[in-house]
């Protein structure tokens, strides 16, 4: 079923400037899709957008088949759960728990206290129930403020920069976590490495859409990561050397996983020859005895 | 309260660790919040000079058994000083000595308790306890949120003040330095720059959540007998004060 639907979306901001163009995409239930691209590309003013924040625009959007408009706006909010990039922004209660509870509180939801538990389980901060949000690290925030939204179990989650200013660990929990996650994802970031890990799909915008696919076809595209300033993940990067120095690459791996994969090929192939060239050696020495 | 809280910067964290820690920051926030308000309309009431030495003492006694820490109570007081001086020296000035001082021991019995609530109440339980006291939702929400995020706006003051200090500014203690006030008042308008756009993306999340208009306390807590002890004691405490005043016992 296609959750979100935007067609020909374009967006200027009071002063003119152009923030979104022609932007035509789509979101089926279950799929995780990152947008990706520079600063300034758009990607914040589209979740924004989604969310009914940004009106008037031109073209449509449509969410679990509501057409949004001022009016629709408030109800269609219900099935979205926005993260904001500054969980500060977001977090407002006096505890973890309470700040959990306050969506689903606000919008009469049924229990409070399992939406709240089970929100809590699931981002791993069950311990910092009490504890106060502003006091907590940015990585910890950030998975309560994820909590808060979970409390209300909405369709879609729109995640704006969610792996900005945080440490290695917490990055790659936080990755973790949202790869773990059985649901409908819109990512905006310029994390490619964090997109490679939790998303099947992938949106290159720069006020408008440059380019769709895998990462993948988005990391093998030279021309498109010039062109909007994005680079290869580290472990693309590592396997282009490796492919550069003898040991050839079948498809560049843009994730741990398929990098695990790709390796393993390799090693393979490489012990393969080496036996084999080992065994063609033995069968020499034989013959010459 | 809220400047309090906000001009001890970092500290307000502590001051809250610390009023969750002693005997009176464990008292439900309704008692206190009633209790205290009690001592300060009837300490405001008092005329009579020996009551208003009273309600000091007992404000002072109350400040000492709370065992908050008197180091911080004593800064508050005195910032709050000079505005209860200068209303003594008006009264000083057009009623004589007796009053001034009866004025300052006054208000002063009446500062004294009220930043002892406020000192030792975790602020975020300041508010839920007046919302459980039936404040208006819209009041306790502003005091809320305006907490929460002049907190996060000092915490950008801060680093604005450093940013300048690292490229060499010095400037500002002279109100001469022309230099210095144009760089002050761009910190100031950039600081109120950064708060409009905190405050849109703040009511962004708010209605991404359903808000409309109250943000109510989630868990209810209930008056133990302490609590109401120590509420009643302040309730006879001042009730005993004003019919003393009012001459009712001969």
């Amino acid at each position: 079923m296609r959750v979100l639907e935007t067609t020909k979306l374009s967006f200027a901001y009071d002063d003119g400037t152009t923030a979104l163009r022609d932007l035509t995409m789509t979101l089926d239930d279950g799929e995780k899709v990152a947008i990706l691209g520079p600063n300034g590309a758009g990607k914040s003013t589209l979740l924004h957008l989604l969310s009914g924040f940004r009106m008037p625009f031109d073209g449509t959007v449509a969410v679990c088949g509501r057409k949004l408009e001022q009016q629709s706006a408030d109800d269609i909010r219900r099935d979205l759960g926005l993260l904001f990039q500054d969980p500060d922004d977001q977090l407002f209660m006096p505890t973890v728990e309470e700040d959990v509870a306050f969506g689903p509180r606000t919008l009469k939801l049924d229990d409070i206290e399992g939406r709240v538990l089970r929100g809590l389980r699931s981002t791993g901060i069950e311990h910092l129930a009490k504890r106060r949000p502003h006091r907590l690290s940015h990585g910890m925030k950030k998975r309560a403020a994820i909590a808060g939204i979970l409390a209300m179990d909405p369709r879609v989650l729109l995640l704006d920069e969610p792996t900005s200013g945080l440490d290695p660990k917490s990055r790659s929990e936080l990755v973790r976590l949202l790869k773990s996650m059985d649901r409908t994802m819109l990512i905006a970031t310029h994390d490619l490495e964090a997109a490679a890990e939790i998303v099947d799909r992938a949106i290159v915008l720069n006020v408008g859409v440059v380019k769709e696919g895998t990462i993948r076809d988005i990391v093998t595209d030279s021309k498109v990561m010039e062109e909007v300033g994005l680079e290869l993940p580290a472990i693309s990067r590592l396997f282009k050397e490796l492919d550069s120095m003898g040991y050839p690459v079948e498809a560049l791996p843009v994730s741990m996983d398929q990098a695990v994969a790709e390796l393993t090929k390799v090693i393979d192939r490489v012990g393969r020859q080496a036996r084999s060239r080992g065994v063609t050696k033995t069968a020499g020495q034989k013959k010459k005895t | 309260m809220i400047v309090l809280h906000v001009r001890t910067g970092q500290a307000a964290g502590h001051l809250d660790e610390h009023a969750r820690s002693v005997w009176f920051g464990k008292l439900d926030a309704r008692a206190k919040i009633l209790g205290i308000f009690a001592f300060v309309i009837a300490a405001a009431l008092l005329t009579d000079p020996v009551l208003v030495m009273c309600a000091l003492a007992c404000a002072l006694v109350t400040a000492l058994l709370s065992r908050l820490p008197p180091r911080h109570l004593a800064k508050a007081y005195l910032a709050a000083l000079p505005f209860l001086a200068f209303a003594s020296f008006s009264v000083f000035l057009f009623a004589g000595f007796e009053r001034g001082i009866s004025m300052l021991a006054r208000t002063s019995a009446c500062v004294i308790a009220l930043l002892v609530l406020a000192t030792g109440t975790d602020t975020f339980e300041l508010f839920s306890g007046l919302r459980r006291l039936r404040v208006p939702g819209i009041l306790t929400t502003l005091l809320m949120l305006t907490h929460r995020y002049l907190l996060l706006l000092s915490e950008e003051l801060d680093r604005m003040r450093t940013a300048r200090r690292a490229r060499g500014f010095s400037g500002g203690r002279s109100l001469l330095d022309v230099q210095a006030f144009r760089v002050l008042s761009n910190t100031a308008g950039m600081l109120l720059v950064r708060s409009s756009g905190r405050a849109d993306r703040i009511f962004e999340a708010l209605k991404m959540r359903g808000f409309s208009k109250d943000m109510r306390p989630w868990r209810e807590t209930r008056i133990a007998a302490l609590d109401a002890a120590f509420m009643l004691a302040l309730v006879a405490i001042a009730a005993s004060l004003l019919l003393l005043q009012m001459e009712v016992f001969p």
